[in-house]
């Protein structure tokens, strides 16, 4: 014999468990992990607060502009303009003209510049700067999962395929932040220049060599 | 962009595809540049390891591609009622090595649908899809087309290709009609109603005296023990009536899906139903700038004749009726005439007089629910006082002719406004 569910009781578990598949299935999830993950990279580029200079705050606002518009313009992909059989009103038009506009501009290319402009406008931190990267490769995977993934099972597919890639890639990024700081061996303009065009190369290279 | 004719599963369709850099391609490039830039400039190796995962993801992309692939479409259903559920089924070949991705860009009235598997509605990925959707207004419907989208493994480039889908017809979705007007003087055709006039139906009539050529089955015993002659039951006899649906479309007010000809149309489709259930015969005339009708007939198949010619009401867009008189070969002799109108047009009293002057039994089911919007302000004031008053002319018109007219709001059950003249046979006087 089983002890019965008081019926309340029961419809709010019922209602837990078609909200739980209703997130597992939507893309919610995808554009709320974008908007995270950018949250997340705008403030790690930011911190500490006052050492960016004068343009560290304009900066930071125009990044947060941007990861909105993003946010937006992906909560909204699936809306479709509303069928009119006559001309549209003033409200309607402008509705429409916002959306054009919400899906033609480039967020998240504004906000990766803003955010890495904002990151190299502070003192040189290799390590913090490594972080930042891997953060914005994950933000700008989560944001192109939102935008095309049609259903469940598909994103986990697609991050394993590409798994090997993102893995070397994330160990170049690892030994160039380790190359930093290393000690110099020249000092000087000169001697950094030439630590970074070591990097790019060795990139390239690899680039180059994947056997893909 | 190739385009299907109407209806049914088209045979595969080869669609040459545009490739072009992808959105998430021109997101890792930036990252890449602007990190490699930075690097340069500012002598940051960190700022050159940052670029890397995205550069060795463009890196990886392959360049051979394919140029076309071969498309089928096709439509589970191309005959619906609004608001029923049908799907685009589509098939890809020729995309071995890339995902496929498949979108519906409905036409107008045309809505998605969630699909199986926690899809998004208008969407699917696979070499075979099924799009479901639903239709919001009846018409002669275009589907819209499918945009086929194939992305490599590295989601660096896609190809896009756009295939016109087959087009269908929405019939307007019958209204509940259960119960229905019945004339008092039937026409001499066998049927389901009961008559006044004694028969040969299985509704019984009376006890009259036996005469001879009555037959020995009808003989009522009971009574023959009691009266102490032979009596037998009467029946009453079962007839069939024409019933001719007249919808005025020549006027249109109100949102679309819900304006005075969706309802009308409901309604009319609703009475279609009721009648040809009870295998009377049904004939439709549309009243607009020509008058369009259907002859009388039975059966579901001319429901479906029905429901075609409603169709056409979208398509003839001209408002001006030029007549008042309706065409003796549309009204056969005796029959009912529902009217589901919204009462806006004179002419149509014209033509309602006429009909009466002629002998019709007419009903009208007046299916303006509250006053058209004709604006905000002082000149709107009287605009809707003017038309009040030019509603309760033709309402006053129509009453000294004696034509019943019953108000319909086209949400509720359609036996209601029609309670009181389906309780009793509706008698027709010249």
């Amino acid at each position: 014999m089983t002890a019965e569910r008081p019926a309340g009781r029961a419809a709010s578990w019922r209602d837990w468990r078609d909200w739980r598949a209703w997130w597992r299935h939507s893309t919610a999830r995808l554009v709320v992990a974008a908007a995270l993950l950018g949250a997340a990279c705008l403030i790690w580029a930011a911190t500490p607060p006052g050492t960016a200079g004068a343009a560290g705050p304009a900066l930071v606002v125009l990044a947060a502009c941007c990861l909105a518009g993003g946010t937006a313009r992906l909560a909204l992909a699936g809306l479709r303009r509303p069928d009119t059989e006559g001309y549209p009103g003033p409200v309607a038009r402008l509705g429409a003209w916002s959306l054009d506009t919400l899906r033609r501009v480039p967020w998240a290319e504004a906000s990766t510049l803003a955010v890495l402009a904002l990151e190299a406008l502070h003192p040189a931190r290799p390590w913090h700067t490594a972080l930042l990267g891997a953060a914005l490769t994950g933000y700008l995977f989560a944001v192109h999962l939102a935008e095309s993934s049609s259903g469940r099972g598909e994103s986990a597919a697609i991050l394993r395929s590409q798994a090997p890639v993102l893995a070397a890639g994330l160990g170049l990024l690892v030994l160039a932040a380790g190359s930093a700081l290393l000690p110099s061996a020249g000092t000087g303009p000169a001697g950094a220049g030439l630590r970074a065009a070591a990097a790019i190369a060795a990139l390239l290279a690899c680039a180059l060599a994947l056997p893909v | 962009m190739p385009d299907h004719p109407p209806g049914g599963t088209a045979p595969a369709t080869a669609l040459a595809l545009s490739w072009n850099v992808s959105g998430h391609a021109r997101r890792l490039l930036t990252l890449a540049v602007a990190g490699l830039a930075i690097a340069v400039g500012t002598g940051r190796p960190e700022f050159a390891g940052l670029a890397a995962p995205a550069l060795l993801l463009l890196a990886a992309g392959r360049r051979g591609r394919p140029g076309q692939v071969q498309v089928t479409a096709g439509l589970t259903a191309t005959r619906l009622v609004e608001g029923e559920r049908a799907a685009v089924t589509l098939a890809v070949r020729g995309a071995d090595g890339y995902t496929v991705h498949l979108a519906l860009r409905p036409a107008h009235h045309i809505v998605p649908l969630p699909g199986l598997g926690g899809q998004r509605p208008g969407h699917a990925a696979g070499r075979d899809a099924t799009l479901p959707f639903t239709v919001r207004r009846w018409g002669r419907r275009r589907t819209g087309s499918a945009e086929i989208i194939l992305r490599d493994r590295w989601r660096l480039a896609e190809g896009r290709a756009v295939l016109g889908l087959p087009g269908l017809d929405c019939y307007p979705r019958p209204a509940v009609q259960r119960t229905r007007v019945v004339l008092s003087r039937l026409p001499q055709r066998l049927g389901e109603h009961t008559a006044r006039a004694a028969g040969e139906g299985a509704e019984f009539g009376g006890v009259r005296e036996y005469v001879p050529g009555d037959r020995q089955r009808s003989s009522n015993w009971p009574a023959t023990t009691r009266r102490g002659r032979l009596q037998v039951n009467t029946f009453q006899a079962e007839r069939a009536q024409d019933v001719i649906i007249l919808v005025d479309a020549a006027w249109d007010e109100g949102e679309p899906g819900d304006s005075v000809v969706d309802r009308a149309l409901r309604g009319a489709a609703a009475a279609a139903r009721a009648y040809l259930g009870a295998r009377d015969r049904v004939g439709f005339i549309s009243y607009r700038s020509q008058a369009r009708w259907l002859v009388p007939g039975l059966g579901q198949r001319h429901y479906y004749r029905i429901a075609e010619a409603m169709l056409t009401a979208e398509r003839d867009r001209s408002y001006d009726t030029g007549f008042s008189r309706l065409p003796r070969a549309a009204l056969p002799p005796g029959a009912l005439i529902l009217v589901f109108s919204p009462l806006a047009d004179p002419r149509l009293v014209e033509t309602l007089r006429d009909l009466r002057q002629r002998g019709f039994a007419v009903l009208i089911v007046d299916v303006q629910a509250g006053e058209p919007w004709l604006g905000r302000g002082r000149t709107a004031r009287l605009a809707h006082r003017l038309w009040r008053l030019e509603h309760q002319a033709i309402r006053f018109s129509l009453r000294e002719l004696g034509v019943p007219v019953v108000q319909w709001d086209g949400q509720q059950n359609l036996d209601l406004p029609l309670a009181p003249y389906t309780r009793r046979a509706l008698v027709t006087r010249r």
